[in-house]
């Protein structure tokens, strides 16, 4: 689904867990997600830590997504 | 590290007043596992039924198939750390009823468990077939959640193999058969000229009902670590999986380890086999970036010049053997990778979910999606009522006639990703 919305024009983020595979299968922007059974979300935080982690996500997809890029990128989430 | 099987083999299984072996017979007396069992509070009833090779008989939702052991000299117990009391096993004598397996059945606990065929076309499938398989139907107290659910059964399974184990204590093995491993500088003393070789096993540890034990430890919990492997054929690493039942791993295949038996067989003749390494699948990336690395740390530092890899399960482990065979390499170690396929029920899909350059000597045990039609059985052992929900099955695949539809993938060790099957492309 990436690569397809990207061949339209449009640039993607993809957030995922398993970043390698992502790699593998050619996304151009990269954000590393918590787990695979929960990407965007941590069950060990508190609510408000939880908030604050997605937020940090997000802004950092933000972020690349607004980021010049040459090759694959991952960006970390800081 | 030296042990020693010896192997009662069982032909027949029986009920009788008395537990015992005779002749070849494996008479077992019901109503002793069922007070065995029924001890753990969270199980509300048992039931106990024997499945023998070629009977018209399906044994399903599996969750666990187990081997009746005994050690009967040595330090420690079977499944130490989780049935016996934790202590390092692996060496004196261990007594084995060849031939007979303990299967858990009942309520399902996840979605991702099996289906034993005794004859049929299933039959050719899995390797519990060919074993007398004494069955116990589990029903959990009410309220219970999945995860004490799980817990009751694996521990069930575990007693029941225990109990019918002791009654190879006293009897007198058909066959021996020693293993031994050496301290890595002795055995690089004793077999100096040969080419050092170790297996990384890799253990399903996903969570969410998808775990394995080692010494009573979560594997998710695990670093990547080094085993005698001789302590796998004494219960040091257990399932507690309802993973797909293709390619897990049962406890009865962690016994057995065609791997393991295959090493030690060319042991001191083609090769040293110096240890086994035992790593984790998790669910975080800093957790596969870390076990991967000091999977290869580990390689590196026993100076091994090839390994074999086996993975458990797929998708996202698909990437743990991919980083372990990256950064083998990257050691100048070769590796070998043993791996199984999800490939679309015509074969024609991407096989793994990830790949990389360094897999470049990769046996597959199977394509799990392969589609097959099991007759109708005379008697099922568990429920059908779950064929169509577990992985492998789809809605309405139960036929009027009474066959099931399924992909390969529900069938117990189908495509076993240690080689404990049947599939070849011979």
């Amino acid at each position: 689904m990436v690569k397809e919305i990207e061949r339209a024009g449009i640039p993607v983020v993809h957030i995922c867990t398993v970043t390698p595979i992502s790699l593998t299968v050619g996304a151009n922007r990269i954000v590393p997600a918590v787990a695979i059974p929960h990407p965007l979300g941590n069950p060990a935080l508190t609510m408000a830590e939880e908030k604050a982690l997605r937020r940090k996500i997000i802004l950092t997809a933000l972020k690349a997504l607004s980021t010049d890029i040459t090759e694959q990128t991952v960006f970390d989430v800081e | 590290m030296r042990l020693e099987l010896g192997f009662i083999p069982i032909h027949d299984v029986q009920f009788a007043d008395t537990s015992r072996v005779e002749d070849g017979v494996l008479y077992v007396n019901a109503e002793d596992i069922k007070a065995l069992v029924l001890k753990d509070e969270h199980i509300s009833s048992v039931e106990v039924e024997l499945a023998r090779p070629g009977e018209s008989v399906r044994i399903t939702p599996v969750k666990d198939v187990v081997e009746p052991r005994v050690k009967v000299d040595g330090p420690g117990g079977m499944f130490p750390g989780t049935v016996s009391r934790v202590k390092t096993v692996g060496q004196g004598r261990t007594h084995v009823l060849k031939g007979a397996a303990v299967v858990t059945t009942g309520k399902i606990v996840g979605f991702q468990e099996g289906i034993i065929d005794m004859s049929g076309a299933g039959a050719q499938y899995t390797p519990f077939s060919k074993t007398q398989n004494v069955v116990l139907i589990l029903r959990p107290q009410d309220g219970l959640s999945a995860h004490e659910h799980e817990v009751a059964v694996r521990l069930a399974g575990l007693k029941a193999a225990m109990y019918l184990g002791e009654l190879a204590r006293e009897l007198v093995p058909e066959t021996i058969e020693t293993y031994e491993t050496l301290p890595l500088l002795e055995g690089l003393k004793q077999h100096g000229d040969l080419p050092r070789v170790g297996y990384v096993q890799m253990l399903q540890s996903q969570g969410l009902l998808h775990d394995t034990y080692v010494y009573g430890v979560d594997a998710k919990k695990i670093l990547p670590t080094i085993l005698y492997p001789t302590e796998v054929m004494d219960g040091a690493i257990i399932s507690g999986n309802c993973v797909s039942a293709c390619d897990k791993n049962p406890t009865y295949v962690h016994q057995n380890n065609p791997i393991v038996h295959e090493l030690y067989a060319r042991h001191g003749k083609d090769f040293n086999f110096c240890a086994m390494i035992i790593t984790n699948e998790n669910v975080y990336l800093a957790d596969k970036v870390r076990s991967s690395d000091w999977t290869a740390k580990l390689c590196e530092f026993l100076g091994l010049e090839g390994v074999i890899v086996s993975e458990e399960g797929f998708g996202n482990p698909d990437t743990d053997l991919m980083m372990n065979s990256r950064k083998i390499s990257e050691k100048g170690i070769k590796a070998v990778l043993l791996t199984d396929e999800y490939a679309g029920r015509d074969g024609s899909s991407q096989s793994l979910a990830d790949a990389h350059v360094s897999a470049d000597a990769v046996v597959s045990a199977g394509n799990a999606n392969q589609v097959i039609t099991l007759p109708g059985m005379d008697r099922v052992i568990g429920s059908e009522a779950y064929v169509g929900i577990i992985a492998g099955g789809w809605d309405k695949n139960k036929m009027e006639d009474g066959t099931i539809m399924v992909e390969i993938q529900a069938i117990t060790g189908a495509t076993s990703e240690v080689g404990f099957g049947y599939l070849s492309a011979r």
